[in-house]
């Protein structure tokens, strides 16, 4: 009887200090968004009037314009990749497409510094006159965000039955709306939590945005990364952006997180 | 309504042959049954029939169609699946009505008719549930809905009732049986139990390494099996089939069992078989019998399973409670024949002797 206290004792203080770990850095960042240059420079402050400054010189910065070019990039990304990974993952999973190779070594690219593939797409980018637009980043996005929702993806096509299917084209349907109909369902929760994954990755990314796109298409990591300035980084400001950056990715993926259990319940309640 | 008609049809995978030279005739509105120890290629018969699996040569027909490179779509089937493959994102009622959906049919005609399939198959309190809350044997029915809302060309049937419980297996047999009887549609039924195919068959199929090993009336089976295996497979419990030598009418075994058989033309090495039962136990042997010793004995009710061991030999028998008086476990009993029904095998080939 003593065992599971102390076990669920131990659970709760683990998942306190993970919490922790998470909320501090989030809680200091939003307090600094708030406070003046000459405020961030004392650390044992504790009690300050909020300021708006920080919020008022990054929202003139272009920040929104750069977290819609973001968004834009991470939709198309993700969009492409569900209907390629998905199409692909299905084909591995129900015909061995590639052998038992492919399953894993899709994700080979993922071996791969990005500053090795970056270069070649730049060059791609210049020869094409498509350098400084959201062009050359979503292929670079592609180029991990394609693999990993795949991947992702076989599993879920892997626990479809496959008598469903051949219920399915039994029943008066062709493969491809048997596919529709009655295999596509069945994997919905997982193609949800493939493109919150993707989009992550692609939300996250600095480093191929940076080399792609580093002018007037900078995405918003880039532009993030514009607050370390010459004369300093503008911690505030920068605070500010970075709140921009993650406030959408955390509500979004809670309300999404609600649908992925719905759907996994098995369509208990009604869609 | 139509019949189906197998001609030559072979199934290779790779260079192994799963199904060879299958000629099949199933009558229009017939039960057929096949069944055979796995791996006999009955399962794969039923997919090619499905079109769910490509054929390496031959021709299927159903009615007067050559279906042999139709899509599953266009042949106008309706299956149903071992472990039912119910449709989980769909509710009771969809789940009947999918196929409908297929011929465009308008969704409340469609739902519809779905509620008056339900309620015939007493599942109309369950319309509204999803797959997940029903039983094993609700699922069965819901599968079987499915199967009848489109009054298909041809019902197939892949072991339906192998995830059921023993009692429920009964009661769905039956009734599949009446409605299969009340819509006369042409019926293929794949099992591996020979009770099964027994009792819902009009025609029973034994299959044996992708061949028919035999075809005919569940009675013509059972009574004359033409090879050993047949006779091993079918009857519960199994065949006693016994080595040895016949003359005039006397069998005697390798080891040494002496039993009297109907006079027939045989004589030389033969297999004998004997039904459970057919052979006889009397506690007060002659002493011109064999004889046997009584080491268990299962009661069924009116009937009971006799294990024997004579000359090393484990042999079975079923007699009536009645007869077991006077026998326990560990008696002698004297072991005879029931007249006219041995069943004499080559040795060699395991055929059937006239």
């Amino acid at each position: 009887m003593r065992k599971p206290k102390l076990l669920s004792v131990l659970r709760i203080t683990l998942l306190w200090v993970a919490a922790i770990f998470v909320i501090v850095p989030l809680a200091w960042i939003t307090l600094a968004s708030f406070k003046t240059p000459q405020e961030l420079n004392d650390p044992g402050l504790v009690l300050f009037t909020p300021n708006f400054d920080s919020w008022a010189s990054v929202l003139s910065s272009g920040i929104l314009d750069a977290a819609y070019r973001s968004l834009v990039v991470g939709l198309v990304t993700v969009g492409i990749s569900i209907v390629v990974g998905g199409m692909g993952a299905y084909a591995i999973s129900k015909y061995k497409a590639g052998g038992s190779v492919t399953r894993f070594g899709i994700l080979a690219a993922q071996v791969l510094p990005p500053a090795v593939l970056v270069f070649p797409f730049l060059t791609m980018a210049y020869a094409l006159r498509l350098n400084d637009t959201l062009v050359p980043v979503i292929f670079a996005h592609l180029s991990f965000v394609l693999p990993v929702v795949t991947w992702f993806l076989i599993g879920f096509f892997d626990a479809v039955p496959p008598a469903l299917e051949e219920q399915a084209r039994v029943d008066g349907f062709s493969r491809f709306r048997a596919f529709v109909l009655v295999v596509l369902p069945q994997v919905l929760p997982g193609i949800g939590a493939a493109a919150i994954f993707g989009f992550t990755l692609s939300w996250n990314d600095m480093f191929y945005g940076l080399i792609l796109a580093p002018g007037n298409a900078a995405i918003l990591p880039v532009a993030i990364s514009g607050f370390n300035t010459f004369r300093g980084v503008q911690l505030g400001a920068m605070s500010a952006a970075i709140l921009i950056a993650v406030v959408p990715v955390v509500i979004a993926s809670f309300f999404i997180q609600r649908k992925l259990v719905q759907g996994i319940s098995g369509g208990a309640v009604k869609s | 309504m139509a019949n189906v008609t197998f001609s030559k049809v072979n199934k290779m995978y790779g260079s192994s042959r799963i199904v060879s030279d299958l000629d099949l005739e199933l009558p229009d509105g017939s039960f057929t049954v096949m069944v055979g120890p796995s791996g006999c290629g009955k399962s794969t018969s039923l997919r090619m029939l499905a079109g769910l699996e490509p054929i390496t040569s031959g021709e299927i027909k159903i009615g007067e169609r050559v279906v042999t490179d139709l899509e599953p779509k266009d042949r106008d089937i309706a299956m149903v699946f071992q472990n039912y493959a119910l449709y989980p994102h769909l509710s009771v009622r969809e789940n009947i009505a999918f196929p409908l959906r297929a011929t465009k049919t308008p969704r409340a005609l469609a739902l519809k008719r779905a509620d008056e399939v339900a309620d015939s198959l007493g599942l109309a309190h369950l319309a509204a549930r999803k797959p997940k809350d029903l039983s094993g044997g609700q699922q069965q029915r819901v599968a079987i809905g499915r199967a009848i809302i489109r009054q298909p060309s041809v019902f197939l049937f892949d072991e339906p009732l192998s995830n059921l419980d023993a009692k429920l297996r009964v009661e769905t047999r039956t009734e599949l049986l009446q409605i299969q009887r009340r819509l006369g549609i042409t019926s293929l039924y794949v099992t591996h139990d020979q009770e099964e195919a027994m009792t819902l068959s009009d025609r029973i199929i034994v299959m044996r390494e992708g061949q028919i090993a035999q075809q005919g009336t569940p009675l013509e089976v059972y009574s004359r099996p033409t090879s050993t295996f047949v006779a091993e497979f079918v009857g519960s419990p199994k065949m006693n089939l016994i080595d040895g030598g016949i003359e005039r009418g006397i069998f005697t075994s390798d080891s040494g069992i002496r039993l009297e058989t109907q006079e027939i033309g045989a004589t030389g090495l033969v297999t004998l078989g004997i039904r459970p039962d057919d052979l006889l136990i009397s506690s007060s042997p002659e002493p011109t019998l064999s004889l046997a010793t009584v080491e268990l004995i299962e009661l069924l009710g009116p009937r009971a399973i006799v294990t024997l061991r004579a000359h090393d030999r484990v042999l079975t028998s079923v007699v009536g409670a009645a007869q077991l008086a006077n026998v326990r476990e560990g008696s002698i009993v004297g072991l005879s024949v029931r007249k006219n029904s041995s069943h004499l095998f080559d040795q060699a080939s395991g055929s059937r002797l006239p």
